[in-house]
C-alpha cells in the first residue's frame, strides 16, 4: 500500500451568497482558487453590520488557500464589519491561525517609484560617464602592475601567458584563416566586375593586396578575437568574481592583476599581430585564386604586381594596428568582467557588454589610425 | 492533487545500484519513507547519498533498481508524466540554488506562477506568507539572494521549497554551513513547519545534531550500502563498526549528551 498521486476530483474554491447566508466551498488549494481570486473583488456581501460565514462546505485547503480566505476575513474588517466563521474543519482552521498570525507578512512592501524619461537620460548618462572613468582607472591599474612586472620580471606568469597565447592565438588560426581567405575572395570578385570593365585586370592585386593588408585583416582578426577571447576572459573573471575566487586570491596574496589580467594582455598583443599575418597570407592567396578564375591574373603575375604595389609600410600599418586592438579587446573584457555583482544575468550583461564595447572601440581606434596615417603620410 | 492515500510509504526505494564509469555509488540501496516522518539520510561524505536524492528527485537515473515517490515508478517517465510528482515535492538544495536575478519574492513566487494562474498580487502576498514561515522578516522580501547571508538564504530556499504547498520535501544539508544557534534555529524551523503543514520530509545530513533532534528515522549508509535504518536510539545500539565510530567518536557523544540535556 502506497500514498498515491491520484487526482480526486475537487471542485473550485466558491463563495455563494444567498441573501444574508455566505456559504465558503470547494477545495481552497493553490490551483483551485484562482477563478474565484478573480471574482472576489466582484462579490455581492449581504449589508449589516455583521457577517456569517458558513465554512462547512470546504472540502480542502493549504496555505494559499488559507491565505485568500484570511484576506476576505481582513477585507470585510476593514470595511468595519465583524465576520463570523462557522463550521471549518479544526485543521483547516489552525492553517487560518497560522497564515493570520501577527508577524507574518502583511502584504509585498511596495515598489519603488518609477523614474521619469528625464531622471532615466540623467542616469544613463551618469552610468557612462562613470563606465568612461573606470576603464581609465583600469587602465591606469594595468599600467601600474605592468611596470612593476617590468621591473621584476621573475614575477611574470610565462606559462599562463603562453596558455592565453593558444587560446586567444593558436586556436583560432582555423576560423580566422576561413574568415579572412573568403573576405579575400569576396574583395577580388567585387573588385574584377569594375576592373575588367577598363581592362584593368592586373590591379586586382593592388586591391586584394592594400585592403587585407592595411585595413581588412587586422579588423577582421580583431573583430573574431573579441568575440572569442574577449568575451571568455569577462566571462570568466565575472565567474570568478559570483564564486568569490577573485576574493581568495587577493587573500592568498595574489593580485588578480598579476595573474589574471596581465597575462591577459600580454599574450593578446602577442597572438593578434601573429593571427593578422596569418589572415594577411589567407586573405591574399583567396584573392588570388579569385582573380586566376574571374580576370585570368596568372600567379606570377599577380604576385609581381603584389610586390609592386604593395609597400612595406602598408604592411606594417595594417600589423602595427593589431597590438593596439588587442589592448583594447584584452583590457575591455577583463574591465567587464570584474564589472560582474553577485548575480548570474550580470555575467551574461557584461559578456555582452565587453564584445560590443570592444568591437566598438576598435573601429574607433582604427579610424583614428587612418586619420593618423594620412597626416603622416604612411 | 494527492489523495488521501490509505497508507503511507511516500518513498520507496528497491535495490537500487548506481556507477559512475567503474567507481560504485550504490551497490543494492533499499528503504523507504513514510507518510508525515522526517527521514534522514545519515553517512560519511561520498558514501553516495546525496547521488541517492538526486536519483528520488528525477535529476539522475541508477542503472538498476526501482524508486518509487508517491507510489509511481520514476524510470522512464517522461517531463509530462513527472510534472505531477514534481508540483507535489519541494527541493531545498544544498547551496539554495536561488535565482540570483529574483528577489527572495520572486524566488519564492515561481512555482506560484508558473503552476497556479493567480494574480501577481495574490502570488506575492502567498510568497511573503512563505518567506514568514520559513522565518525570515518581511523585509527580506525584495532582497536580492547575493544581499543575504547564508542562514537567511537557506531560509529562503525553504521557503521556496515549500511554495505550492507539496506533501513532501527534501532538504539537501539544509544545516551545512550555518553556525551552531542558526542550525538549532533550522531544527525547529523544520520541526515546526512538519507539524504545521502535515509534510513528509526526506533530509540529507551529517549534520549529528540535526540527526538526534529532528530525525524520526534514520538512515546510515556506508559505501554504497545501508548499513543501519531505525530510530536514533536504535542506530546506536549498532554493531557496525562505522555506525559506532560515527555515534560515539567525539563529536557523536557531544551531539548525543546535548540532545539528552534538552529532553
Amino acid at each position: 500500500m502506497t500514498a498515491t498521486l491520484s487526482a480526486i476530483p475537487e471542485t473550485a474554491a466558491e463563495v455563494v451568497i444567498a441573501g444574508a447566508v455566505v456559504r465558503c466551498a470547494g477545495a481552497w488549494t493553490v490551483d483551485r482558487i484562482g477563478p474565484l481570486e478573480r471574482r472576489l473583488p466582484r462579490l455581492d456581501w449581504p449589508d449589516g453590520e455583521r457577517v456569517a460565514i458558513d465554512a462547512s462546505g470546504v472540502a480542502a485547503m493549504d496555505t494559499a488557500g488559507a491565505w485568500l480566505l484570511q484576506r476576505v476575513l481582513r477585507g470585510l474588517e476593514r470595511e468595519g464589519r465583524s465576520a463570523t466563521l462557522s463550521g471549518l474543519r479544526p485543521d483547516h482552521e489552525a492553517l487560518l491561525r497560522m497564515v493570520g498570525a501577527p508577524g507574518l507578512a502583511a502584504g509585498p512592501a511596495e515598489a519603488p517609484p518609477g523614474l521619469g524619461p528625464l531622471a532615466r537620460l540623467g542616469r544613463r548618462a551618469w552610468a557612462s560617464g562613470e563606465q568612461a572613468v573606470g576603464i581609465l582607472s583600469f587602465l591606469g591599474e594595468v599600467g601600474i602592475a605592468a611596470l612593476r612586472s617590468v621591473a621584476h620580471p621573475s614575477r611574470i606568469r610565462w606559462r599562463t601567458v603562453l596558455r592565453n597565447v593558444q587560446a586567444a592565438g593558436f586556436d583560432a588560426l582555423p576560423i580566422a584563416g576561413l574568415l579572412s581567405f573568403l573576405m579575400g575572395i569576396v574583395i577580388a570578385y567585387q573588385g574584377a566586375a569594375q576592373l575588367a570593365r577598363y581592362g584593368a585586370n592586373i590591379f586586382v592585386a593592388d586591391l586584394v593586396g592594400l585592403a587585407m593588408l592595411r585595413e581588412l585583416s587586422p579588423l577582421l582578426t580583431a573583430i573574431i578575437v573579441a568575440g572569442r577571447s574577449g568575451s571568455a576572459y569577462a566571462a570568466e573573471i565575472g565567474t570568478m568574481k559570483v564564486t568569490e575566487e577573485i576574493d581568495a586570491l587577493r587573500t592568498t596574496g595574489i593580485a588578480p592583476m598579476d595573474l589574471l589580467v596581465l597575462p591577459k594582455i600580454a599574450a593578446l598583443v602577442v597572438a593578434l599581430p601573429l593571427l593578422s599575418v596569418y589572415a594577411d597570407a589567407l586573405g591574399v592567396l583567396g584573392g588570388t585564386i579569385m582573380a586566376k578564375s574571374e580576370l585570368g591574373v596568372g600567379y606570377a603575375d599577380f604576385f609581381d604586381r603584389l610586390h609592386h604595389a604593395v609597400h612595406l609600410s602598408d604592411y606594417l600599418a595594417g600589423i602595427g594596428k593589431a597590438p593596439v586592438f588587442a589592448g583594447i579587446i584584452a583590457v575591455v573584457g577583463c574591465y567587464q568582467g570584474f564589472q560582474v555583482t553577485g548575480d548570474a544575468e550580470s555575467v551574461g550583461r557584461s559578456t555582452t557588454v565587453s564584445v560590443v564595447q570592444s568591437i566598438f572601440l576598435v573601429i574607433v581606434a582604427d579610424a583614428l589610425f587612418s586619420v593618423a596615417f594620412s597626416w603622416l603620410g604612411i | 492533487m494527492i489523495a488521501e492515500a490509505t497508507s503511507d510509504l511516500v518513498v520507496e526505494v528497491r535495490d537500487v545500484h548506481t556507477r559512475f564509469g567503474s567507481a560504485v555509488v550504490h551497490d543494492g540501496v533499499s528503504l523507504s519513507v513514510r507518510r508525515g516522518e522526517i527521514f534522514a539520510l545519515a553517512g560519511a561524505s561520498g558514501c553516495g547519498k546525496s547521488t541517492l536524492l538526486r536519483e528520488m528527485i528525477l535529476l539522475h537515473r541508477p542503472q538498476s533498481g526501482s524508486i518509487r515517490v508517491f507510489g509511481r515508478d520514476l524510470s522512464g517517465l517522461s517531463d509530462e508524466q513527472a510534472l505531477p510528482l514534481r508540483r507535489n515535492w519541494g527541493v531545498m538544495f544544498e547551496r539554495g540554488a536561488l535565482f540570483s536575478s529574483l528577489t527572495v519574492t520572486g524566488n519564492v513566487g515561481l512555482p506560484l506562477r508558473e503552476h497556479a494562474r493567480l494574480s501577481d498580487r495574490l502570488v506575492d502576498e502567498i510568497a511573503a506568507v512563505k518567506i514568514g514561515l520559513a522565518g525570515l522578516p518581511p523585509s527580506a522580501g525584495p532582497k536580492y539572494p547575493a544581499e543575504l547571508s547564508g542562514g537567511m538564504r537557506k531560509r529562503a530556499a525553504l521557503a521556496r521549497a515549500i511554495a505550492l504547498d507539496p506533501k513532501l520535501v527534501f532538504l539537501d544539508e539544509p544545516t551545512a554551513g550555518l553556525d551552531p544557534l542558526s542550525a538549532e534555529g533550522f531544527d525547529e524551523l523544520v520541526r515546526h513547519l512538519k507539524e504545521l503543514l502535515g509534510l513528509t520530509i526526506l533530509m540529507v545530513t551529517h549534520d549529528l545534531d540535526l540527526l538526534w533532534r529532528v530525525a524520526d528515522r534514520v538512515a546510515f549508509m556506508v559505501a554504497g550500502r545501508i548499513a543501519g535504518v531505525g530510530t536514533m536510539q536504535e542506530l546506536s545500539g549498532s554493531e557496525h563498526p562505522l555506525v559506532r565510530e560515527y555515534f560515539y567518536g567525539p563529536r557523536g557523544r557531544g551531539a548525543w549528551e546535548q540532545s539528552w540535556k534538552r529532553r
